[in-house]
């Protein structure tokens, strides 16, 4: 059963931060998922929700000055299917199709996944390797901070309780960017993550050059990017050799946790196979095997 | 595969003309419109709404409970702790039915008075005017607890100086079986084999929690309309809470699932104590969280076996150790324990057989009914070690199985003849040639692999329980029909198919047929909806009264036509003559004719199983169950290891249900039992640790979603020999048992190695493959 709370129904951005600006025990209501379930379980009672779901300031996909540009509410089903994403965010829009179920993607804003701070958050190691940064408003003023930097501990982040997420963006890729994500649960849906990963691959005209962003979920406290694996790659040509190594080296770079869901040692071995699996994968220009490819539902 | 041997015998069973075929439900509109009501849809005017507050220890005396302050609340109607009960304490570990013992001094109390056992142990009841008041209400009852010394293993609990949950010892339940001379078998044989297998905890996630509505009439009977498999509570439920039998009415709604988990009492007691002491109608619904907090779980079992072996696949012997952990009260631990102990050697001929099973009580959630009781986890174990058994002899699994398979007239682990048709050889062969050739995936990390398991899993109650069953078959005045029977519906089709068999009897259609059913006061009693036993009892129930009426009809039409009644049938809601269809009455008018003669058109009959007495636990020997349904599940798994991740492939079970009343409820059941068979196998496990669940709810508590299950493709084979209707066997609980052995088998052939714990997650999957590299 919900408790009582109030809520708060701005119809525009400004009259939201205008909300937001008078007290801090506000706390944005955006799809719902992780919230409602928080607090029907009594893991958190706000006396006052804001929704924000439904403000159009938050809402759509564009490319600006260089960069995608998405709105926090923004939900993952829209991204599932967005023509834009499809071009310019292919790594997240293959982890929209694994994530949660039909239900969950209807509802589930980016900017809710990324704002809650979970370990396990399927957007963030997409949005790690595509170099996302995170921009939070509030009445007066408006920052951006690298994703790398946004959160900060299990469901801690930077964000200052008057600030919203207002939208996520990316540099747009350089051409012959490839990158993959790979989902790995204990069941083929609507499970949340024993680890996720995204792999995105940058190469020049030359096979000799690479450049190599590496980003793991649910392996840590937080949505870690893998830089002394990314920078063993980077630069030099992707040998069988060189992958091994790199792969061996982020999962020893690693600290991983335990819980219910599998054990640190477990994630360690994964980690390594499926770093050195995908960067062949993409050094090779193939796709993953059918047999691993998650399609996700169609909705 | 390549699949060689037999072929399936011919049977010719006698043509039916509603039975057999694949009607729609009648259940299946009102389902599939949102037209059903389950017991949580009803509300009442000036109802209250029920919580109950439950222990957060697993072991601990109660120093103090403080209720004042709940009870002060505005809004809140009653609080009720132990010291408000008619005795304190009360509950039945058994399902209220007949010739049923249980252990003394062992049974679940209602509320907890002075110690609590379990995590989620109820502990006071709270009836408020709001939800939210009784949810406030809850939360200022004041608990102090003193934690005392828990078990929560097993073994643990079986040692001298562990901490004893119900005195004298934790030995909550035992069986032996000494058949022949097991240590000359073993002697003789010229391989021996051993393993351990364990199966976790598991919750039967049905689809509807637990709950139920109750309120007191005007003639003081306690109504309480609930979701439950045994609507017969009621005489338990009269019991705790101080009341004669006839004054508590249970009446059942649809069930949205119950797998065993609605077996035992839910929300019942909890529901009439509160009705009762109020005077006004309550509302009890638990949560999901509640739920899976509240309802037994599936018993852990450690089975160990030591089979004997020759070299031409003769198995000479064998020894075999079960333990269950039975939680921390009895619940029907000792009988889910009998079945398991019967089929512990699976469907296989052994004459020098030694088993020790015995079920302990630990400070865990408490375990009892689900589907499969016992039988489930055996063959588990016994499917693995015939697998295990036939890889160290070098032979085909099926080659093995096949020297080894029980036949008609053949006496099981205990001596009971098996009397109807064995067909585990062409179940198998059928199965394994549906499952075709393996598929090929070109990348090395990934192995593909094919498993089966045969298996016998028993339909109809232990016979010495007594079990009998009534059904009402009444025909109107225009021709149409109306079965009452109290057999609650699972959602799996019981009412339907008694409504197929009524109208197979009386030549009418399907839709022609009404039922009510699983109400203790109103419908004839039918005990309960377990144990695969409806079809079988109820079924055979239906059939008796059935008959009656047409009887009844066909000699007042034998009187119409002037012939003999043998001559007459009915059909196409008419009578007719044999010979000359041409001559015919319809039913209405029969009916009719009949009424005006003051003839009996409405019939209640009685069914009753073989009765048996107790048999000797220290040597179990003689017959237990009605009889078994023998059946066959075959698993092809593409296994990756590197991260350890199975997907299922393909999957297909194949039963000799002796006569399909209706094919796609059958079919219903065999794709069912195949996605929980194959959960139970890759994901499904409640994670307990020193007594509290880690898997409070269904997004820690995993069920296969349809991205994890392939179609089950489903092989009905009818040898027309079961002791249902029609010569019908059951299929509730066969279809799941060989699922979960089938996909070990399958994943322990694409990998090379067994692992021998369920569930198979992904990271048992890579410490086995890396055993298998370090040889
Ligand atoms: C059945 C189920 C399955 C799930 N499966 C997955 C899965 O596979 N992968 C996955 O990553 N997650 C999963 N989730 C979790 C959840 O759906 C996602 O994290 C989702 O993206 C959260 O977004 P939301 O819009 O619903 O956030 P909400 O629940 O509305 O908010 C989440 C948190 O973020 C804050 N917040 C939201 N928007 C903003 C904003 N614009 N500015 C500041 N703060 C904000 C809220 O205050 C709250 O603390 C699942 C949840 C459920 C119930």
């Amino acid at each position: 059963m919900l408790p009582e709370f109030e809520l708060l129904m701005p119809r525009t951005l400004p009259e939201a931060l205008e909300m937001m600006n008078e007290s801090s025990r506000v706390i944005p209501l955006a799809g719902g998922t992780s919230l409602l379930v928080d607090l029907r379980g009594r893991i958190s009672r706000p006396q006052m929700l804001i929704n924000i779901g439904g403000l159009d300031e938050l809402r759509g996909v564009r490319v600006e000055e260089g960069y995608v540009v998405v709105g926090s509410a923004v939900t993952i089903a829209d991204l599932k299917h967005n023509v834009l994403i499809a071009k310019h965010g292919q790594v997240l829009q293959q982890a929209t199709r694994v994530f949660a179920n039909p239900l969950v993607r209807n509802r589930a804003t980016i900017g809710g996944n990324l704002a809650y701070g979970s370990p396990a958050a399927d957007a963030a190691p997409p949005l790690l390797v595509l170099d996302a940064e995170v921009e939070l408003t509030c009445k007066d003023a408006k920052r951006t901070v690298p994703l790398k930097e946004f959160i900060t501990g299990v469901r801690e982040t930077v964000r200052h309780p008057r600030e919203l997420v207002t939208a996520i963006r990316w540099p747009i890729l350089p051409e012959g960017s490839v990158g993959v994500f790979h989902k790995l649960g204990l069941r083929k849906a609507d499970a949340i993550s024993v680890l996720s990963i995204a792999v995105m691959l940058h190469r020049k005209n030359t096979e000799d050059y690479a450049q190599v962003r590496i980003a793991l979920g649910a392996v840590a406290p937080t949505p870690i990017r893998v830089t002394p694996a990314e920078e063993l790659l980077s630069g030099g040509p992707l040998t069988p050799e060189v992958i091994a190594r790199a792969a061996q080296l982020a999962s020893e770079s690693t600290h991983a946790i335990s819980d219910i869901r599998g054990s640190a040692a477990y994630r360690k071995r994964v980690i390594t196979a499926l770093v050195k699996r995908l960067l062949t994968n993409l050094a090779e220009g193939t796709k993953e095997k059918k047999h691993n490819e998650s399609e996700g539902y169609h909705s | 595969m390549t699949v060689k041997g037999k072929t399936l015998p011919q049977v010719d069973l006698p043509p039916l003309r509603q039975v057999g075929r694949p009607l729609r439900r009648v259940d299946a509109l009102g389902k599939a419109v949102g037209a059903t009501i389950y017991a949580g849809d009803f509300t009442m005017p000036n109802m209250l709404h029920g919580k109950v507050f439950r222990s957060s220890e697993p072991s601990a005396c109660i120093k103090q409970l403080d209720v004042n302050k709940a009870r002060a609340l505005p809004g809140v109607a009653c609080v009720l702790t132990a010291d408000d009960l008619p005795d304190g304490k009360l509950i039945t570990d058994m399902p209220g039915q007949t010739g049923q013992e249980r252990r003394k001094g062992s049974d679940a109390p209602v509320l907890a008075a002075r110690r609590v056992r379990f995590v989620g142990e109820p502990i006071a009841l709270v009836a408020a005017e709001t939800l939210a008041i009784a949810q406030q209400a809850l939360e200022l009852i004041k608990i102090e607890y003193e934690p005392l010394p828990g078990v929560f293993d097993p073994l643990e609990a079986m040692k001298p100086g562990a901490p004893v949950i119900h005195v004298p010892d934790n030995i909550v339940s035992s069986w032996k079986i000494r058949k022949g001379n097991t240590e000359a078998g073993l002697a003789a044989a010229d391989l021996i084999v051993q393993n351990t297998f364990r199966v976790p905890f598991l919750d039967h996630a049905y689809i509807e929690p637990e709950a139920g509505v109750a309120w007191v009439d005007d003639q003081d009977v306690i109504n309480i309309r609930v979701c439950t498999q045994v609507v017969e509570h009621f005489r338990s439920i009269a019991q705790a809470v101080g009341v004669p039998h006839n004054k508590v009415h249970v009446r059942g709604t649809m069930i949205g699932g119950g797998f065993g988990g609605k077996e035992d009492i839910t929300v019942e007691i909890f529901l009439a104590l509160l009705t009762k002491e109020t005077r006004r109608p309550v509302r009890l619904a638990y949560t999901r969280e509640e739920s899976i907090l509240a309802h037994s779980k599936r018993h852990p079992f450690i089975i160990t076996h030591r089979t004997g072996v020759k070299k031409n696949g003769r198995i000479t012997g064998a020894e075999i150790k079960m333990i269950s952990d039975s939680g921390a009260y009895p619940y029907l631990s000792p009988y889910v324990l009998l079945y398991a102990t019967v089929t512990s050697c699976g469907p296989y001929r052994i004459e020098n057989l030694k088993v020790d099973s015995v079920s302990v009580a630990t400070n865990n959630p408490f375990t009892s009914a689900f589907r499969g009781f016992g039988g489930a986890q055996a063959a588990v174990a016994y499917e693995q070690q015939m697998d295990e058994m036939a890889k160290a002899l070098a032979m085909d699994p099926l080659e093995f199985r096949k020297i080894n398979y029980l036949k008609t007239g053949d006496s099981n682990a205990i001596g009971q003849e098996i009397k109807s048709a064995v067909w585990l050889e062409e179940e198998a062969m059928q199965a394994l040639a549906a499952l075709g050739e393996k598929e090929t995936i070109s990348d090395d990390a990934i192995k593909v692999g094919q498993g089966f398991a045969t298996t016998m899993q028993s339909y109809g109650r232990i016979m010495w329980f007594h079990d009998t069953s009534r059904s009402w078959v009444g025909i109107e005045q225009d021709g149409t029909v109306v079965v009452r029977c109290g057999a609650p519906d699972l959602g799996a089709g019981q009412a339907n198919s008694l409504c197929q068999i009524a109208a197979e009897v009386l030549g009418v259609s399907l839709t022609d047929v009404t039922f009510y059913n699983s109400d203790s006061a109103v419908t004839p009693l039918a005990g309960t909806t377990t144990a695969t036993r409806q079809l079988y009892m109820s079924g055979n129930a239906t059939l008796k009264a059935a008959r009656m009426v047409r009887e009844v009809l066909l000699d007042h039409a034998a009187e119409h036509f002037k012939k003999e009644p043998s001559n007459l049938d009915l059909a196409d809601n008419k009578v007719f003559i044999k010979s000359d269809p041409e001559q015919w009455l319809s039913l209405a008018d029969l009916s009719k004719m009949c009424a005006a003669d003051g003839l009996k058109l409405q019939h209640l009959a009685l069914f009753r199983a073989p009765f048996t007495d107790k048999l000797n636990p220290e040597n179990l020997q003689g017959d237990v169950f009605p009889d078994f349904t023998f059946s066959a599940h075959a698993i092809e798994v593409a296994v990756d290891t590197k991260t350890g991740e199975i997907t299922v492939l393909k999957s297909v079970g194949c039963h000799d249900v002796g006569r399909a009343i209706n094919p796609i409820a059958v079919e219903g059941q065999i794709q069912g039992g195949s996605a929980q068979g194959i959960g139970y196998a890759l994901m499904e496990e409640v994670q307990v640790k020193d007594g509290v669940t880690r898997t409070p709810s269904l997004s820690e508590y995993l069920i296969p979603t349809a991205k994890d299950l392939p179609t089950t493709k489903a092989i009905i084979l009818e040898s027309g020999t079961g002791v249902g209707p029609f010569g019908a066997k059951g299929i509730g609980e066969p279809a799941l048992t060989p699922a979960a052995p089938a996909v070990a088998n399958a994943v322990a052939n694409a990998i090379g190695v067994r692992i021998h714990d369920l569930p198979l997650t992904p990271q048992r999957v890579l410490a086995a493959v890396d055993r298998a590299k370090k040889g």
